[in-house]
This record gives structure tokens, C-alpha cells and sequence, in this order.
């Protein structure tokens, strides 16, 4: 297997990887989010305000797999 | 004493407008936190542009200064996103990961540009999530109040 082809790889491995655990959690976070909002209308602020922090805080976790892809396809050091 | 019939119907047909009251004022800490974020981003740009100028040189601070904006916007759409999760919108969107990833593609492919300035500059916003994640911690008093 050369490098371009490994890199190509990697790169789907990283983005597909990074995205199940995060995308998983994002999940059971926005659904108890809406249930919340549901049963606590009067709280609607406070709950999507920490479902706003937690989804940044998850979704940077996808970013990092996706900037390690990103760099693989088009800024491979190694090809 | 017991309730009246129609004193139960009463309390039923005014509920709704009060949670939709409840709701819209309860929204308004929602507008509020997302103002504070960007604004404490903007503020931790203006800190650090100068900072990497004065360490590194202008193109850097530039890359920085690109990534740092992308963070912003990043940071307004995830907020417009989680605002219209659950009014018609059933998952959260993926908009703002597609301007990430379009700054990364530019910057990848633009020889002025470097991938890794924009992408620490693009890491500001989590410094400001971090910030206000202890300033609640540290100082709770000020979010019960609010």
C-alpha cells in the first residue's frame, strides 16, 4: 500500500472514528435537552444555554478528528 | 375550600400564555449567555492578536486572527442551531462544522495561508467556554442570580 493510498485511509478511519462517540453523545444530550424543555418550559434558557456548552464541548472532540483528516488529504507531510 | 369548575378552566386557559411567558423571559438568559460568549471570544482575540504579532510576525497573527473569526461564527451558528432544536428543527445542524471545514480547505490549498495559526486561532472559542465553565464554577453566586 503506498502513502496516498494509506493517507486516504487514515483520513476516513480519523473523521469516522472521531464522530461516534461525540455523535452519540450529542444525541442523548439534545434528546434530554428537549424532554427538559418539555417538562420545564419556564427553564428553556438555562437548559439550552448548558446544551449550548455541552454540544461545543463535544463537537470539538469531532474537530480534532476532522482537522487530522483534513491535514492528511491535503497537507500530508509525509507524501 | 374546593375549586369551582369554572375556576379550573380559568387556571387551564391562562397556563399557556403563562409558560409561553415563562418561556420568552427564560430565553432572554439564553441570548444572553450566547452574547457573552462571543463577546469574551472577541475579547480574547484582541488579547491575543497583538501577543502573536509581537512573538511571531503579522502573517501569523493574520492565520490567527482568520481561525479566531471562524470561531465566532462557528460559535453563532452552533448557538442558532441549539435555539431552533426542538421549534421544527429535530437534530442539531451541521452548518457551522461546513465553514471549519471550508476555512481548513482554503487554508490547505492558499500558500499565504497555514494550517496550524487557524486552526489555534479557531481553538479560542474553547477558551472561552472554558472561562465561562469556571466563572460559573468559582463564582456561582452571579449564575443563580441571573
Amino acid at each position: 500500500m503506498d502513502v496516498s493510498s494509506a493517507s486516504v485511509l487514515a483520513a476516513a478511519l480519523a473523521i469516522g472514528l472521531a464522530a461516534i462517540g461525540p455523535g452519540i453523545g450529542q444525541g442523548n444530550a439534545s434528546g434530554s435537552a428537549v424532554e427538559g424543555i418539555a417538562r420545564q418550559p419556564e427553564a428553556e434558557g438555562k437548559i439550552r444555554g448548558t446544551l449550548l456548552l455541552t454540544l461545543a464541548f463535544m463537537e470539538s472532540l469531532t474537530i480534532y478528528g476532522l482537522v487530522i483528516a483534513l491535514v492528511l488529504l491535503f497537507a500530508n507531510p509525509f507524501r | 375550600m374546593e375549586e369551582t369548575p369554572q375556576a379550573s378552566v380559568d387556571a387551564i386557559a391562562e397556563s399557556p400564555m403563562e409558560e409561553e411567558q415563562k418561556s420568552s423571559g427564560s430565553m432572554d438568559e439564553y441570548y444572553a449567555l450566547q452574547r457573552e460568549l462571543i463577546v469574551t471570544t472577541l475579547v480574547l482575540m484582541g488579547i491575543i492578536f497583538p501577543a502573536v504579532w509581537f512573538f511571531y510576525d503579522l502573517n501569523v497573527a493574520l492565520n490567527y486572527l482568520a481561525g479566531a473569526f471562524t470561531g465566532v461564527i462557528y460559535l453563532r451558528l452552533l448557538g442558532k442551531n441549539v435555539e431552533k432544536l426542538g421549534q421544527g428543527a429535530n437534530s442539531v445542524g451541521k452548518s457551522q462544522i461546513a465553514v471549519f471545514v471550508g476555512v481548513m480547505i482554503i487554508a490547505s490549498q492558499l500558500k499565504q495561508l497555514s494550517i496550524l495559526p487557524i486552526f489555534l486561532g479557531f481553538l479560542t472559542y474553547k477558551a472561552t467556554l472554558i472561562i465561562y465553565t469556571l466563572r460559573i464554577l468559582l463564582v456561582p453566586d452571579r449564575s443563580a442570580n441571573s
